[in-house]
């Protein structure tokens, strides 16, 4: 329900600390899953975490990237709730959701299949690292362009 | 002295470009924030193997030792990006409570390294110990506690933003900003 409000009748406009506190567990929540994904990232680029392979890695470290995309889905939409029209139309808004659908698609099939067959390479922790950093730079862009 | 100094550091030509550059300002913050996701995960997960809640296939120091390089580099990019966009607005900062709060909260996290230095040279010992001694899960929850705390008062810098006219105005009627 809180999605279909307009800005002025949102109760989550209520209190001046909630709209922060949802951009501070979004914050938590990305470094939790795009943290946990780098470092299998890094790994596929030599860098760090050399002693197990990169499918190992990604067993002990795919809850916490789950646990962390789900604390981004649950504050994202409370955040994009407060001011749904102005999101909607912000281009790096939609930038941003482009960024964001072809990270978590290209997470899920090409990426973990490469990394399971164990064929990843470094252009592919290259293009999982890019993505990422356009979904940040997008839900910073937020702000400066509308 | 501090104040001074941070007049002067922010009309340098570097950090003028910065503060009024459409593109740059929001590009380094942006990477601030690739810089924070990649150093805050890495934290996260080494505090929670400390405290033995999670990547308990691994050693504790094994994990440390192999998280350290990646987590040097995350660490240049976030303070780097970090420093600029501070020295950008860096008279506007000296006045910002959540500023202050979050270098106070720095120094915490050096002092936590200090004070936990030879502990975390110790971590092989913990490798055999069934439990781990309660120390280093003490170092870990304080760890976890400073990082997100710094999460929070980074973003509510952006939230106050001390008028400076007003402040100039009353340090020429020899008025303080902090009474």
């Amino acid at each position: 329900m809180l999605l279909l409000q307009t800005a002025p009748t949102n109760p989550l406009n209520d209190a001046t600390w909630l709209f922060p506190a949802l951009e501070c567990w979004h914050i938590l929540g990305f470094a939790l899953s795009i943290g946990t994904i780098a470092i299998i990232d890094f790994r596929l680029l030599g860098i760090g975490m050399m002693r197990q392979t990169a499918a190992e890695l990604t067993k002990d470290l795919a809850p916490w990237t789950l646990f962390g995309l789900a604390s981004m889905f649950l504050s994202g939409p409370l955040m994009f709730a407060t001011d749904p029209d102005m999101y909607y139309l912000n281009l790096s808004f939609q930038v941003k959701m482009v960024f964001l659908l072809l990270a978590i698609v290209i997470h899920y099939t090409i990426r973990r299949k490469a990394i399971t067959a164990g064929t990843a390479g470094k252009a592919l922790a290259c293009v999982s690292l890019a993505l990422w950093a356009g979904v940040l730079g997008g839900g910073i862009f937020i702000g400066f362009f509308a | 002295m501090l104040l001074t100094f941070a007049q002067w550091i922010q009309f340098t030509d570097f950090f003028t470009y910065v503060r009024s550059s459409t593109f740059f300002y929001p590009i380094v913050l942006s990477l601030h924030m690739c810089g924070i996701a990649m150093f805050g995960g890495m934290i996260l997960l080494g505090d929670m193997r400390m405290l033995g809640m999670g990547m308990t296939r691994f050693k504790v120091s094994d994990f440390l030792d192999q998280l350290k390089t990646p987590k040097r580099y995350a660490l240049l990019l976030m303070v780097t990006m970090g420093a600029i966009l501070a020295g950008s607005k860096a008279e506007e900062y000296y006045y910002n409570t959540f500023f202050r709060v979050k270098m106070a909260l720095l120094l915490g996290v050096a002092l936590h390294g200090l004070v936990f230095r030879s502990l975390y040279a110790r971590a092989a010992a913990w490798d055999e110990a069934r439990v781990i001694p309660s120390q280093a899960k003490l170092a870990a929850a304080l760890s976890l506690l400073l990082w997100t705390g710094l999460v929070i008062a980074g973003r509510g810098i952006g939230y106050i933003e001390p008028p400076l006219d007003k402040i100039h105005a009353r340090l020429e009627q020899g008025i303080s900003y902090f009474r």
